[in-house]
């Protein structure tokens, strides 16, 4: 597989909208000692999964060759907007297509002014690629899909990529534990908001760095449930699918709260 | 002048029905299709033009917030409106007026309710495709300033019977709200009902030889509840909610049908069924409570008097 690098990294607006409030900056930080780690591996293109973006009907793969404008978040407009400058790899996206039908997945082109980007993928592109001349591949989050399947689009969409000759960057995102505050709090106060929701998170975390695959495809899903996972946590099995379900280890750049839920920039070395 | 409800609707956002009506707002075009469902929203269109209310409320599944309450608090929205799950079908430029002073109203009494609330200010916020989609079916020549309501993720979070809780709190402060500010209003429940739906689109999405509930139980339970509320039973129809949302999928989940009942103080009279319809096999129903043929609000001249 032509892997440069793999990350898994949150899709919270709060560490780019609000970086000046000390538990988020440190997510900030993570994601741009990923975002050097990700230049230094020099990819042709970024292949994106975001839970944030949520398709129903067929998997969806952006289309359009360059996507700009700026989003307001339906949740966190109050702390502004994130403006977004995104080049896509049609080429790539349209092989990623095409591949699908191989796994039973229907998959579309969206190729359409004004669609709504959703927020993951903003925070995403701008904290990893700001500055690089690296197309993307987007894709979306069937809600009906689950891990496997998930598992089995990122190993098509690097397998598309090697056909092409392309070194790809892989990157999930998504969060961590699900629990979050439900009313406003003094933000220099967040931490995650249930005690075994960190811990469990930490333990994955762990787990993810040591590189056993095994124990990793074995305790996903009881954290995926256990921790309300988000997604259930399908953004790793993309980066694993990618990978071609297996990596040495991984690095921990960021670990903390994201209003009460989980949020971690994790790399992966393969 | 203590203002009033004086209606309420439930009335579906599936973006299908802007598409098969080909308004010029909407960049698609299609063949038709839905006609019962459209023809029902004609109906609904002439009722609410007799109502003559001062604003329109919506409260929407597609704007879901995770933090409490969140009110539309910028006079005028405008822009491109694209499905993201449709995005071929709805393409739509918008432009509304949002009624600001209500709205604070509703934001204000929510939280003296012990509700988390809060006024979107952003001018640039994207208004979602269920608030404008509801309100172009109801209302096309978007005349009429809205109040757009978003949808707490409190039922999904939580549970049901929490979550709902919360949107029982949120229509009693909306009613008091509008009685506060005199407004006429009527009340637009965004909500499909049995939401089982395909998983592939027609290769034609208006090809109506394709359309049909996706699933028989789903559909029986569309019967039952219409038909408990074409009777007034609404009493009954709130102790069988739960069960409905469970065992069909039902959007009505999301909190919008209890608001607005909330605020319209659970009034046991029957509602007005304009139409039923599927969409990519989900039941969509068009009804109607007018609380001012029902003797519960004032009809428009006398209110004016």
């Amino acid at each position: 597989m032509p892997i440069a690098s793999a990350f898994l990294v949150p899709g919270t607006p709060l560490p780019l909208l609000r970086r000046d409030n000390p538990p988020w900056e440190a997510i900030a930080r993570g994601y741009e000692a990923a975002g050097q780690a990700l230049a230094a591996s020099k990819p042709d293109v970024a292949l994106i999964y975001s839970t944030q973006w949520i398709a129903v009907l067929d998997q969806l793969w952006q289309t359009r060759g360059r996507i700009q404008g700026s989003h307001v978040d339906e949740n966190w407009h109050e702390y502004g907007e994130l403006p977004f400058d995104i080049r896509v790899d049609i080429d790539l996206a349209k092989a990623c297509i095409a591949s699908t039908a191989q796994i039973g997945v229907r998959s579309r082109e969206v190729d359409y002014d004004a669609f709504p980007i959703d927020t993951g993928s903003i925070v995403a592109t701008h904290f990893l690629l700001r500055g690089l001349d690296i197309p993307v591949v987007l894709t979306s989050n069937n809600l009906y899909h689950d891990g496997q399947t998930t598992e089995s689009l990122g190993r098509l969409a690097a397998q598309a990529a090697d056909a092409q000759g392309k070194r790809i960057a892989v990157i999930g995102v998504g969060g961590l534990s699900g629990s979050s505050f439900r009313q406003d709090i003094d933000i220099a106060t967040d931490h995650i908001v249930n005690d075994d929701e960190d811990r469990a998170n930490r333990e994955m975390l762990a787990l993810l760095e040591r590189g056993d695959v095994v124990e990793v495809r074995e305790k996903a899903p009881d954290y995926a449930q256990s921790a309300r996972a988000d997604m259930g946590f399908k953004h790793l099995y993309w980066v694993l699918g990618a990978l071609g379900g297996q990596y040495k280890k991984a690095r921990t750049h960021a670990y903390g709260p994201a209003f009460g839920s989980g949020a971690a920039v994790v790399e992966f070395q393969h | 002048m203590k203002g009033s409800i004086v209606g309420g609707y439930l009335a579906p956002h599936p973006p299908h029905l802007v598409y098969g009506e080909n308004p010029p707002q909407n960049e698609p075009r299609s063949q038709g299709g839905w006609e019962p469902l459209r023809w029902a929203y004609e109906k609904a269109r002439a009722s609410l033009e007799a109502l003559k209310p001062d604003v329109l409320l919506v409260h929407s599944p597609h704007w879901m917030t995770q933090v409490g309450h969140h009110f539309l608090g910028v006079p005028h929205l405008s822009g491109k409106s694209v499905d993201p799950i449709f995005p071929n079908l709805f393409r739509y430029s918008f432009e509304l007026d949002v009624d600001v002073e209500l709205a604070e109203a509703c934001c204000e009494e929510a939280r003296e309710a012990g509700l988390v609330a809060k006024m979107m200010r952003n001018p640039n916020f994207r208004v979602d495709y269920g608030t404008i989609t509801t309100l172009h079916m109801i209302r096309p020549q978007w005349d009429i300033p809205i109040v757009g309501v978003s949808a707490n993720n409190s039922p999904y979070y939580l549970n049901t019977k929490e979550g709902l809780q919360e949107m029982d709190l949120l229509g009693k402060a909306t009613r008091r709200a509008i009685e506060r500010t005199g407004r006429r209003a009527v009340l637009l429940a965004s909500n499909t009902l049995s939401h089982w739906h395909f998983h592939e689109e027609p290769e034609l999405p208006e090809d109506m030889t394709r359309e049909h509930p996706e699933r028989f139980d789903g559909y029986k339970w569309d019967v039952r509840v219409i038909d408990m509320l074409r009777r007034g039973e609404v009493d009954e129809y709130f102790k069988l909610q739960p069960q409905f949302i469970e065992e069909a999928f039902a959007e009505v989940k999301s909190g919008a049908f209890t608001w607005m009942f909330a605020a319209m103080g659970y009034p046991n009279i029957p509602g007005e069924l304009h139409g039923y319809g599927t969409v990519i096999g989900t039941g969509n129903a068009v009804m109607e409570w007018n609380l001012v043929e029902a003797g519960l609000a004032d009809a428009p001249a006398k209110a004016a008097a």
